[in-house]
């Protein structure tokens, strides 16, 4: 009989703060994780309040698992906790696909490693895509390369919504497409790459892409006059 | 026997082999006479202690607010292992039954001589946590817990379960 857990339970770093969110560093029962903890809003009727941040709680919540059961990889839910509105999971190690493209355009595009990083990209998207989840916040930011695995962990689904309408998948593309090309047009075109990965894994790939090259022309709201 | 602590309390788990007795433990415990009180969960769904750790986290969480759903603290561990909403259905499938023969048995915050007792109540084989993983019975998690091949591809069985224990209440 020992314990055998160190149960240093409690030390929080705090890593990053969102407009909707504060993010922690921590330790839940043994292992590393991040604690995401949803703050209210002050300008908000206290009801109203509770009400949205529960509710968006519980999306992100739903969003993530649902990613995984698609067969994208995210971070393992741990926790969940209504009352003080935040959410715990596991902690990937690994550098964002962000400080990756930063650092090809630094010291130049590792050709092997970047196609293999668009591929997965487009299978992931195409994964969600195809079971009716949408990410809402694609970004190189919240995508992680997972050390040892060498694989993609697709983070936040904080935006996260069901649906299965062409529209919706194609402003997630374009909106994937505009931050690429303002953080890492020295990459080349890796879009190009996400976009043929993402026609081998989605069967509904052509709505999708003729939907994106109306975006395109467009931009990412819908223009309702008339 | 081992020992983990959980935000401050302790949880005991102890795994259980060719138990002959489930019948009276089963028939102890629904009537409320088991002492001291323990979770017996099904073992063939667990394949790693992880899961339980984490459904016992919830317990403890639901305990101190006072939110406990079922009747008593290790009823709660059972059924929120079981990552469904339907409480009788949770405890008869990952609970204990009259034909379990592989047990893991549960106790928070127990003595020495508590787990004395409990090791006496059970008539079975006591073997090491590290056996869960070899013992596990897939096909049955997967279908209790709905988890596609697809799924597996990208996550072990103990993930996926710790996935649907956590995001219960969000479903």
């Amino acid at each position: 009989m020992g314990i055998n857990q160190d149960g240093k339970e409690g030390s929080l770093i705090l890593l990053k703060q969102g407009a909707e969110a504060r993010v922690f560093e921590s330790t839940f029962v043994g292992r590393r994780s991040i604690i995401k903890e949803r703050f209210s809003k002050k300008y908000r009727h206290p009801t109203l309040d509770t009400k949205l941040t529960l509710k968006r709680l519980n999306a992100e919540a739903r969003c993530m698992t649902k990613a995984r059961r698609l067969g994208v990889s995210t971070p393992v839910l741990y926790a969940l906790d209504p009352v003080l509105h935040s959410l715990t999971f596991e902690y990937v190690e690994g550098p964002a696909i962000k400080e990756i493209f930063l650092g090809f355009g630094f010291n130049g595009v590792n050709q092997e490693l970047m196609n293999d990083i668009a591929t997965q990209i487009g299978d992931a998207i195409g994964k969600i895509h195809d079971g009716g989840l949408i990410h809402g916040d694609l970004t190189t930011s919240n995508m992680l390369f997972q050390n040892g695995t060498n694989k993609l962990v697709l983070i936040d689904f904080g935006l996260s919504f069901t649906s299965t309408l062409p529209e919706d998948k194609a402003v997630d593309l374009y909106v994937l497409e505009r931050a690429l090309l303002s953080m890492h047009s020295s990459c080349g075109n890796v879009m190009d790459q996400i976009l043929a990965a993402y026609r081998k894994s989605s069967k509904q790939w052509s709505s999708t892409l003729n939907k994106l090259a109306q975006v395109r022309q467009r931009g990412r709201k819908r223009t309702m006059v008339g | 026997m081992k020992v983990f602590e959980i935000d401050g309390s302790l949880l005991s788990l102890a795994l259980f082999t060719e138990v002959m007795n489930s019948n009276e433990l089963l028939d102890a415990m629904q009537s409320g006479t088991l002492e001291p009180e323990v979770a017996f969960l099904n073992a063939s769904l667990i394949p790693d202690v992880f899961p339980v750790l984490v459904a016992a986290h919830k317990t403890l969480l639901a305990k101190s607010r006072e939110t406990l759903t079922t009747r008593t603290l290790h009823s709660e561990l059972v059924y929120n292992y079981s990552g469904s909403k339907h409480i009788s259905e949770s405890l008869k499938r990952c609970g204990i039954s009259k034909d379990s023969t592989y047990v893991l048995v549960a106790r928070f915050d127990a003595s020495l001589d508590e787990m004395k007792s409990i090791e006496k109540l059970i008539n079975g084989k006591e073997v090491d946590l590290e056996e869960l993983e070899g013992r596990a019975n897939q096909a049955q998690i997967q279908k209790h817990y709905k988890i596609s091949g697809l799924e597996l591809g990208i996550s072990s069985l103990a993930n996926a379960i710790t996935c649907r224990i956590a995001a219960r209440d969000a479903l």
